[in-house]
């Protein structure tokens, strides 16, 4: 090895606490920017992902006119994937809550004691703006009450079938359903990770044990093998979407107004709601807000949840959220007279109470797993 | 001297100590918390059923068979990669690590449109049969999922045994074949023995994965099977603690004693590390024409798995779904300050952070790994595989519950994702930097000593430099642990902390998906570009030393 040109070295010591130095002032200047010490006054809203994310519009449309009139920062946080996490993030805060309103905890969500463990019951002054049967199916208690609903039900691509091709697509049954053929082309969620994946199991079980009357676990020994089984919407989606063989899906009953409202045509999608002795059934899925227990700001909260329940908000929501405004007073873009409505169908939930789904949901979801992975 | 000793005791012990504060504390903490106050199952109930027993069981096949499957297919790739010099050599090193940052989701669609029924191999295989309906579908039941854990692992057996490849001492090589070797018998009694550490730590990491792997299985398995990870999401989602803790202890029971008997095999390797020296190279254009064109063959192979679901990536950055129309708005969306500034500023913040932590803390971690004292290389070997052998989600729960509420990080946590992001990191810093350290050849630093080297200089003159090809494998994959991490910042992160992987999901999950197209495609750029800059400077830093 030849030594002539033997690098000169710095010493060590010197590189280190240059380095150190530079790490330390990035650190230093990435607190300073964001433990602003300057700001104002927050109301904190913990939520899922998807949240009113779906238009054009934007959080500042929603809710700019309450920051305005209170002199407050509402901050949405979208803080996880779904409102189970929320639940469980809002239990690990207890000691010490950021969040002054949760929103996104379903009918379902709302029977588990965890969640009504969080949050604090409150009548909202301006409740009677919100149709009765909605309020009483997400909670009779209040901890939460509705911010918008929507129906769960199978939807198909029009490109793949139609009712001229599948005349079953009209009336759909779960025997229908139980053919391989429709089976294989059939896309779900995960009851245990979806909110409506685990509709869609309510929905099987209330059609075969309330009105067929014969036992719900069948179906699913019949299809276990063809039908496909995504652990959330977005990777059913993604099945529906990218696999050829696969051209229904369990999802909401908007689907079609959405596909009009951005195509500007005649929707792609249809829905097939499950049919019985005359009449159509679906799903309902009431998504509530409530106030959280021991949030730092309990009486602007309680304000923030009543602007919710007004027209300034609930307007928004149809082509942002893709769901129905609880205040069932608002107007619907034109698009929504593609989706399935409430007044076309008979809602399950009317057949399943919800005390007996408190009683049986874990028992019912633990003998689907077993079925299923068994 | 007996200051040097001190500081020596104190750099060794504070990265041990961070790990307890930060890793095994809030994990233990969760365990206690879900066994005994609840709510939900009890440990009994939960060991005695049938469908922990059939999960554990299906959980330990497919990680075992998509090990396989992984080292098989990214062994030759890590010969060719060590022993081929061609050019672009750094770009193609660079892009073999990308596949390991993508979130599973875009994986699962980039199977789906390559290998699903009449996807491009299924048409590619009708053609070619005459068939009119579909022929193959790789992308569905068990060797979907064992396909796409080799997708995201041989990057990983690539990398890791090609780095410890390019140490083998050529003299040994040329030896052996002036003594008449064939070529099986110098890889048998030469090229193996040197790849055995990191082939095995390879295949431990590449087991790991695949062993706690949940969404891949979930998707690609279209629910038909679970593993043991999925369960913990199950309980964790229907509060029942006790069930997720139990499942917890499993895993690490079973972490624990892969860690142990990993450290141990490596303990019991005693050869002596020869001359410190660089692997024969041979010019691609040299290559006799079997060679060439087998290597070409794998090649395609390759190609095909991992490059495959790449470009399904790039095309759904600019094919809109919903509309089905070509558009350039997922682009125009990253320019915004939400839509794409702000989620690659805190990425990079994170990932660089958190890779320079790990590299400062896995380097004293490596010592401790190669320590005489069987207790100190056990417990360290066990708490460097924590992050990556207990679920994802009981760390970043007990990080909030345990961490970030009690000191009041959770209303502004970036502190603590970055600790997060540095912990998955430092099992591939603290690995890779003690694979580099079995090849420094001892009497290296005996001259710098007696030619009159402080500590600190032999260490920054001598080992680091010598040290640099485990440094920046184990920089490159800390990077990517860090930018592609999903769970504990999607349960850490408050609105202003949102990273590149965290938007392509929620973009996902509103129909936006050219958005979530645009910003895996940003995410694989940064990635690849930052993978560039650490070879660069570790090889600079490798050169400077001989």
């Amino acid at each position: 090895m030849e030594m002539t040109e033997y690098p000169s070295r710095r010493d060590p010591k010197t590189v280190i606490t240059a380095a150190a130095v530079v790490v330390v002032i990035i650190i230093a200047a990435a607190a300073v920017i964001m433990f602003n010490p300057f700001q104002q006054r927050t109301l904190t809203i913990y939520t899922y992902g998807s949240f009113m994310d779906w238009g054009d519009n934007n959080d500042t449309d929603f809710f700019g006119p309450f920051e305005e009139e209170y002199g407050v920062d509402v901050v949405i946080d979208r803080r996880a994937d779904d409102a189970n996490t929320l639940v469980a993030i809002l239990e690990a805060e207890a000691a010490n809550p950021i969040a002054d309103v949760v929103i996104g905890i379903d009918n379902i969500l709302i029977l588990e004691e965890a969640a009504k463990s969080v949050l604090e019951p409150y009548t909202p002054t301006n409740l009677s703006l919100i149709d009765d049967s909605i309020v009483s199916a997400l909670d009779p208690e209040h901890y939460v009450v509705p911010f918008d609903f929507g129906l769960v039900t199978i939807i198909y691509s029009m490109a793949d079938m139609n009712t001229t091709t599948h005349p079953e697509l009209a009336n759909l049954t779960f025997a229908d359903l139980a053919d391989p053929a429709m089976a294989r082309a059939l896309v779900t969620e995960d009851p245990y990770l979806s909110s409506p994946g685990l509709a869609f199991l309510l929905t099987e079980i209330a059609v075969h044990e309330k009105l067929l009357g014969t036992d719900w676990i069948d179906w699913w020994s019949d299809v276990k093998n063809d039908i496909d089984i995504q652990p959330g919407w977005s990777e059913a989606w993604a099945a529906w979407y990218d696999s050829a063989t696969k051209h229904m899906m369990v999802s909401y009953g908007t689907d079609p107004a959405y596909s009009a409202y951005y195509t500007q045509a005649e929707p792609d999608v249809g829905t097939a709601p499950i049919y019985f002795d005359g009449e159509h059934y679906a799903w309902m899925q009431v998504e509530g807000m409530g106030l959280v227990k021991n949030g730092p700001n309990p009486e602007l909260a309680k304000l923030f949840i009543e602007y919710c329940l007004s027209p300034v908000v609930q307007k928004y929501v149809a082509l942002n959220q893709w769901m129905f405004p609880a205040n069932m007073n608002v107007e619907l873009d034109s698009a929504f007279d593609y989706a399935l409505r409430p007044d076309e169908v008979i809602l399950l939930n009317e057949l399943l109470g919800q005390a007996e789904i408190a009683e049986n949901l874990a028992s019912w979801k633990s003998e689907w797993n077993d079925i299923i992975r068994g | 001297m007996r200051n040097g000793s001190i500081v020596t005791h104190v750099v060794m012990a504070l990265p041990l100590l961070l790990l307890v504060g930060f890793l095994v504390y809030p994990v233990l903490g969760v365990l206690i918390l879900g066994l005994v106050v609840g709510p939900g199952s009890s440990f009994q109930d939960v060991m005695s059923s049938q469908v922990t027993h059939a999960t554990l069981w299906f959980t330990f096949l497919q990680a075992a068979a998509s090990t396989i499957l992984a080292v098989v297919l990214g062994l030759p790739g890590a010969f060719l990669l060590a022993r081929l010099e061609f050019k672009g050599k750094q770009a193609v090193r660079a892009a073999v690590i990308l596949p390991f940052i993508l979130p599973p989701i875009v994986v699962v669609v980039g199977f789906l449109r390559m290998f699903g029924s009449y996807g491009f191999v299924d048409s590619v295989a009708m053609a070619l049969t005459g068939a009119t309906e579909s022929v193959v579908n790789f992308a569905a039941g068990v060797p979907g999922i064992v396909l796409a854990h080799a997708f995201y692992n041989i990057p990983l057996v690539i990398l890791l045994v090609s780095a410890s490849l390019e140490r083998l001492d050529p003299d040994i090589e040329d030896t052996a074949e002036l003594l008449g070797a064939s070529g099986i018998q110098k890889l048998r009694r030469i090229v193996l023995p040197h790849v055995m550490p990191s082939l095995l730590g390879a295949t431990i990491l590449t087991f790991l994965f695949c062993f706690m792997s949940f969404p891949i299985v979930l998707a690609l398995g279209q629910g038909r099977y679970m593993t043991l990870e999925v369960l913990i999401y199950y309980a964790f989602s229907s509060f029942d603690f006790g069930m997720t803790s139990s499942i917890a202890v499993i895993q690490i029971l079973i972490l624990m004693t892969l860690a142990i008997a990993y450290a141990a095999a490596m303990r019991s390797d005693k050869k002596d590390a020869g001359q410190t020296s660089f692997i024969k190279t041979v010019p691609i254009a040299e290559l006799s024409w079997p060679r060439l064109l087998t290597g070409i063959l794998y090649a395609l192979l390759i190609g095909v798995i991992v490059v495959g679901p790449m470009i399904a990536v790039i095309d759904s950055a600019v094919f809109d779904p919903v509309t089905g129309q070509y558009t350039l708005k997922g682009f125009l969306h990253l320019l915004e300050v939400e839509g794409g500034l702000l989620p690659l500023t805190n990425s990079l913040f994170y990932a660089t952070l958190a890779t320079l932590f790990s590299v400062v803390v896995g380097i004293p971690l490596a010592y401790s790994l190669r320590s005489r004292s069987g207790l100190l290389s056990n417990s360290t070997s066990v708490m460097i595989l924590l992050p990556l052998g207990v679920s994802s989600i009981t760390i970043a729960y007990g990080l909030l519950r345990f961490i970030a509420v009690p000191t009041g990080w959770a209303a502004n946590p970036w502190p603590l994702i970055i600790i997060a992001q540095t912990l998955i990191g430092v099992p591939f810093t603290a690995r890779a930097i003690e694979s580099s350290l079995r090849s420094i050849d001892p009497s290296l630093l005996d001259q710098a000593d007696s030619l009159g080297a402080s500590r600190l200089q032999k260490l920054f003159f001598v080992e680091l430099p010598l040290l640099a090809p485990g440094i920046l494998v184990g920089a490159a994959f800390a990077f990517a642990m860090a930018i592609g991490e999903m769970s504990a910042t999607l349960f850490l992160r408050r609105e202003q902390n949102v990273t590149l992987a965290v938007t392509i999901y929620e973009n996902l999950g509103v129909r936006r998906f050219v958005e979530a197209g645009a910003a895996s495609l940003l995410l694989l750029v940064v990635c690849f570009i930052a993978f560039l800059v650490i070879q660069r400077a570790s090889e600079s830093a490798f050169k400077g030393a001989i």
